[in-house]
């Protein structure tokens, strides 16, 4: 087909420029990257052995990141519940989960490291703004996620119970809820691993957690202090995957 | 007397298909209270839809649809009231797959309690004295806490046939709930319905595409083809003229053949 072949000529042409153009940079030098080995290799040899003096602020933090991602997620899990029946299209009319779908889709748009400094600038520093920010940015997937849930139940028992002359709230209680609950409890439980591993970060911009002591370590130059920490996010990201794996395959 | 089921030159097209045939067309019947009806018709005839219809669950209809004296809206669903009067037996069962028999068969009584004891699961001694007596009726008693998922398809069917017993309609309307099944398990099912109505003295209303088990189970059957009503008599007086009226394979559209006295027709 000579339009699709065209086609993909003219792609081939943009994707081959676009990279060119990002090369196309004083600031981008091969030549320092290759001449920059040394200075790589110091820096490592620097981060070896990992300190192991830093078991305590490893403990403090990893406990402050665990919890702004459960507090966090359950303010996430507290909004989602109204605005996801909000967003679904077998809820309400086109006129209010079209709008709270936009919504969430700007809300989901917001990094959550920018959502973080911008509360960071509201509350200040500390967990707390790390909680908002966390919370907020979930509420994007989450209520969506929800709506889906709701928007995915098979419809004739939904009719059978309006039939029998069930209100709604009966038939989201009777008809609905117990065909979603299984999907309800996977994307939280996905949606809390995702708070787990973005939290990490939380903390370089000071919304509190573990990632303020590898900002830390790396401004003062204690790199050892700093691989020990990054040891102990890599083991945390570990646990939470093997957790969650073990618990999806409990709502599959 | 109100008659159970009173309708009127009524006339439905589906949704999308307004230009086309309509799915029923210029429909008049009147169901007494206590009859036990069949409709008969093969797939396509507007069963369903007069079923449906009769359930209150259609829109954009035009003519009149009265059910026990009430008049149903071609623009709203009908009051609770006639929603818990009307009870339905879906084809497909319609059951929630994840909850127990039991759970399913009480939520045939959800239009009959308070709605907050309700959303609790506060049912009352009525509610599930009348459950266990429709789980007893339709034989399984024994499965109350088995989730839905786990059971068989002729044990699903009666859970929806207890369902709709413990709702303690006055109208029992059932969609082909024979279609599937072997001859005796079809006698079974459909002794169960009617013989359930008949106990109760209210109006059952079957459809099926088998002429033998209509007349054999039902007082009295109405006939549909392309969404025309073709007879209405009592079982007893149909003819395999009748039949033939609503089987031979002339295409909808196409002028009927003149009927030959005592055609036979293989259902």
């Amino acid at each position: 087909m000579r339009g699709r072949d065209s086609g993909g000529f003219t792609l081939t042409l943009l994707i081959a420029g676009a990279v060119l153009w990002a090369f196309a940079s004083s600031d981008v030098d091969l030549a320092r990257l290759f001449g920059s080995g040394p200075r790589i290799a110091e820096f490592l040899g620097r981060m070896w052995p990992p300190s192991p003096e830093i078991m305590s602020e490893i403990l403090k933090g990893s406990a402050e990141t665990l919890r702004i991602a459960i507090l966090g997620s359950l303010g996430a899990v507290i909004a989602s519940v109204p605005l996801g029946v909000l967003a679904s299209e077998t809820m309400t009319p086109g006129l209010i989960h079209r709008p709270v779908r936009t919504l969430l889709a700007l809300i989901r748009a917001i990094p959550l490291i920018l959502v973080a400094m911008l509360m960071v600038g509201a509350v200040g520093l500390g967990p707390l703004p790390g909680i908002i920010a966390v919370a907020f940015h979930a509420t994007g997937m989450l209520a969506k996620f929800y709506a889906e849930a709701i928007d995915g139940v098979a419809r004739a028992p939904i009719d059978a119970l309006e039939s029998a002359g069930a209100s709604p709230l009966l038939r989201l209680r009777y008809a609905i809820w117990p065909q979603m609950a299984p999907v309800v409890a996977r994307d939280t439980i996905f949606r809390f691993e995702l708070n787990l591993r973005e939290s990490l970060v939380l903390g370089v911009v000071g919304a509190g957690g573990i990632g303020f002591y590898i900002q830390t370590y790396v401004r003062s130059f204690q790199y050892d202090k700093a691989a020990s920490v990054t040891l102990a996010v890599i083991l945390m990201v570990v646990v939470i995957e093997g957790f969650n794996v073990a618990l999806r395959r409990r709502f599959s | 007397m109100t008659a159970a089921i009173d309708i009127a030159d009524l006339t439905l097209h589906h949704p999308g298909a307004e230009g086309g045939r309509p799915a029923l067309s210029a429909i008049t019947l009147s169901i007494k209270p206590g009859e036990s009806v069949a409709l008969l018709g093969a797939s396509g005839a507007g069963k369903t839809t007069l079923l449906a219809l009769c359930d209150g669950r259609l829109r954009g209809w035009r003519g009149r649809a009265d059910v026990l004296g009430n008049a149903l809206s071609p623009d709203r669903a009908p009051p609770k009231a006639t929603r818990i009067d009307t009870g339905f037996i879906f084809q497909e069962f319609a059951l929630v797959e994840r909850s127990s028999v039991e759970r399913n068969v009480l939520n045939g009584r959800l239009g009959r309690i308070p709605v907050l004891a309700a959303f609790f699961g506060r049912h009352s001694a009525l509610d599930r004295t009348a459950t266990y007596k429709a789980m007893t009726e339709a034989g399984i008693a024994d499965l109350a806490h088995r989730r839905v998922d786990s059971l068989s398809g002729g044990q699903r069917q009666r859970v929806a046939i207890a369902r709709c017993l413990a709702q303690e309609p006055q109208i029992i309307l059932a969609d082909e709930p024979v279609s599937n099944l072997d001859p005796a398990r079809a006698d079974d099912i459909l002794g169960l319905i009617t013989g359930a109505a008949r106990a109760r003295g209210v109006t059952s209303v079957f459809s099926s595409h088998q002429p033998e088990l209509a007349m054999r189970f039902a007082e009295r059957v109405i006939g549909l083809r392309d969404g025309k009503l073709q007879f209405d008599r009592p079982a007893a007086d149909v003819s395999p003229q009748d039949i033939a009226q609503i089987y031979h394979d002339a295409g909808p559209g196409t002028p009927s053949p003149p009927q030959k006295p005592g055609l036979r027709v293989v259902t």
